[in-house]
């Protein structure tokens, strides 16, 4: 039996073996090559696709995520997925979630904005964050707003560094207004690699934030785990 | 311009020609039926329209103000629901007064006071040319009890939400003719419903036109539909008698006199969760808090903005809500 997670960007594949989780990772388009070989029966999906692939029992990626979670952090009471379309906070204690699939703001398509105007790779942002030496405050919530009060603060004289650490502030103060009360506060989703996004995310709720080893791979695996 | 319709009728040998009367919400039908002019809520044909107004805040008003300033349907005139329930209303309804629609703005008491509602009524009844079948809100009466039946029926799992809930919606105009209306309803089939995952549905109705079919699909049950509830809820013999009930019309009044209506209402039909319907540009987004806070059930809030098929994104947390009340 396999979990098998084919969102908008990204398909992955977990199965456990011999108490070992294994896993694979695609890109969407290739989805197929995850399952050469593979019966549908022994697929549980999850993901924006997960009724249009082969399955034997499909599952949201909000249940997906408290099964996967569970698997690394028994005691998570929030969890936070960041993906690149939507941002997904579930309350698991209080039994509750929100979807934000609106407002591009607070959703991982901000950070690739910004990547994209500055001509650098995503996962170069975290080290770009890291040498900023200030931080300068970009206030708006909205994505095409913040995008020119970053501008701005660039004519003002503050360095590239400087002003992707401040939209990565943005970003997290944006994520901060939908996360409640936690004890343990889980961050899953592809945009968790982003170690400035973290720490912003961290100095502005003033806790710590877990994040599994895999994040990319947690729905997968909570699929698998939800049906067996 | 186009002609305006009328509707005959034949009564007693006499002809009467018909009226016929917009309304924007919630508006005894029966006052209406008695001043002889013929109810017709423009909101029903805002799910199933394929309309993309220009300038809005919420699609309800901003479409039915386009429709009905461009004689797209065919009324004789207007009565806007101001006063106790959407100020959006009220802007969008004095912007079809001045397209020269003869427009008549109705208020429903916050602090339930009968003695205002009935002062309101009197104002409707000349504003309608006065009762002239007094005998309309006897026949509305019976007939809302039979739409009882069909919401009880509902929550039994005899007749499927959609089905019940397109029969409690049109109660607020009665399809503009009792005789019709009431054919409609007995032709309702009754078929085996299956009941897990009972949730209530609070708010404004949805401007998806499937939803109860959608909901339904996704293994949710839907056994209260709280605005249509109150369209069967209410009635009246006359001007005194409909002011004294529809003076607790729940949507007008504080919240607090409508939390604790649901809290009764949601225990009786022992539900297992709910589902906050929200319109965007809405003030009753405002709400959602303090239902939260004060209704304790696992609670789903969801927002629609144009209408058409429910959209993917809310199929996404239906399905995710169901889940979420398996697991509970
Ligand atoms: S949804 Fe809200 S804003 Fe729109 S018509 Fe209804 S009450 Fe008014």
């Amino acid at each position: 039996m396999i979990g098998l997670d084919v969102g908008s960007t990204t398909a992955k594949k977990v199965s456990i073996e011999d108490g070992e989780i294994k896993y694979q990772i695609a890109g969407t388009h290739n989805w197929k090559d995850l399952i050469t070989g593979i019966d549908g029966n022994d697929i549980i999906s999850t993901g924006y696709f997960r009724k249009s692939i082969p399955h034997r029992a499909s599952v949201t990626e909000i249940t997906a995520a408290i099964y996967g979670v569970r698997h690394y952090f028994p005691d998570a009471d929030v969890i936070v997925d960041i993906g690149g379309q939507d941002t997904k906070v579930i309350d698991v204690k209080k039994n509750n979630f929100i979807i934000n699939d609106k407002c591009s703001a607070g959703t991982g398509a901000f950070l690739e904005f910004v990547a994209n105007y500055f001509k650098i790779e995503l996962k170069e942002m975290g080290s770009f964050h890291s040498r900023a030496k200030r931080i300068p405050a970009i206030n708006n919530t909205c994505g095409v707003f913040a995008l020119s009060e970053m501008i701005s603060q660039l004519v003002a004289g503050y360095t590239q560094e400087e002003v992707i650490a401040g939209m990565h502030y943005a970003f997290a103060r944006r994520i901060s207004f939908m996360i409640p009360e936690a004890q343990k506060l889980v961050l899953i989703g592809g945009t968790v690699k982003n170690k400035g996004m973290l720490s912003a995310l961290e100095d502005i709720l003033q806790k710590e934030v877990l994040v599994p080893d895999e994040p990319q791979i947690v729905n997968a695996l909570g699929a698998l785990k939800y049906y067996c | 311009m186009k002609l305006i319709q009328k509707y005959k009728l034949t009564v007693n040998n006499w002809c009467i020609v018909q009226k016929k009367t917009a309304i924007t919400a919630l508006v005894p039908p029966e006052l209406i039926f008695a001043c002889n002019s013929e109810p017709f809520d423009v909101n029903n044909v805002i799910p199933g329209s394929k309309k993309y107004p220009r300038n809005k805040l919420c699609a309800w008003t901003a479409i039915w103000q386009e429709m009905l300033s461009k004689r797209e349907i065919d009324i004789d005139s207007l009565i806007v629901v101001a006063g106790g329930d959407c100020h959006n209303a009220l802007v969008d309804g004095q912007k079809v007064a001045m397209s020269g629609i003869p427009t008549h703005f109705f208020f429903y008491p916050f602090d339930g006071d009968p003695d205002y509602l009935e002062s309101q009524l009197y104002k409707l009844s000349d504003f309608l040319g006065n009762v002239g079948s007094p005998e309309k809100p006897g026949q509305i009466r019976e007939l809302k009890k039979l739409g009882q039946k069909i919401d009880k029926k509902r929550a039994d799992g005899k007749i499927s939400a959609g089905d019940a809930f397109r029969i409690m919606i049109s109660f607020s105009d009665l399809m503009g003719n009792l005789d019709k209306f009431k054919e409609v309803i007995s032709s309702t089939k009754e078929r085996k419903i299956d009941l897990k995952n009972r949730v209530a549905l609070i708010g404004v109705p949805p401007i998806f036109h499937d939803f109860h079919d959608v909901a339904r699909a996704l293994g949710l049950a839907v056994v209260f539909d709280e605005l249509p509830f109150e369209f069967i809820r209410h009635s009246g013999n006359d001007i005194p008698g409909i002011a004294r009930d529809y003076c607790n019309y729940t949507f007008a009044r504080p919240l607090d006199f409508r939390i604790k209506f649901l809290q009764e209402e949601l225990e009786k039909r022992k539900v297992d969760g709910i589902i906050h319907y929200t319109q965007f540009a809405c003030h009753h987004m405002l709400e959602d808090e303090i239902m939260r806070s004060n209704l304790d059930y696992p609670m789903l809030t969801i927002q629609g903005d144009l209408p058409g098929n429910t959209p993917e994104q809310i199929k996404l947390r239906l399905e995710a809500f169901r889940e979420l009340l398996e697991r509970s």
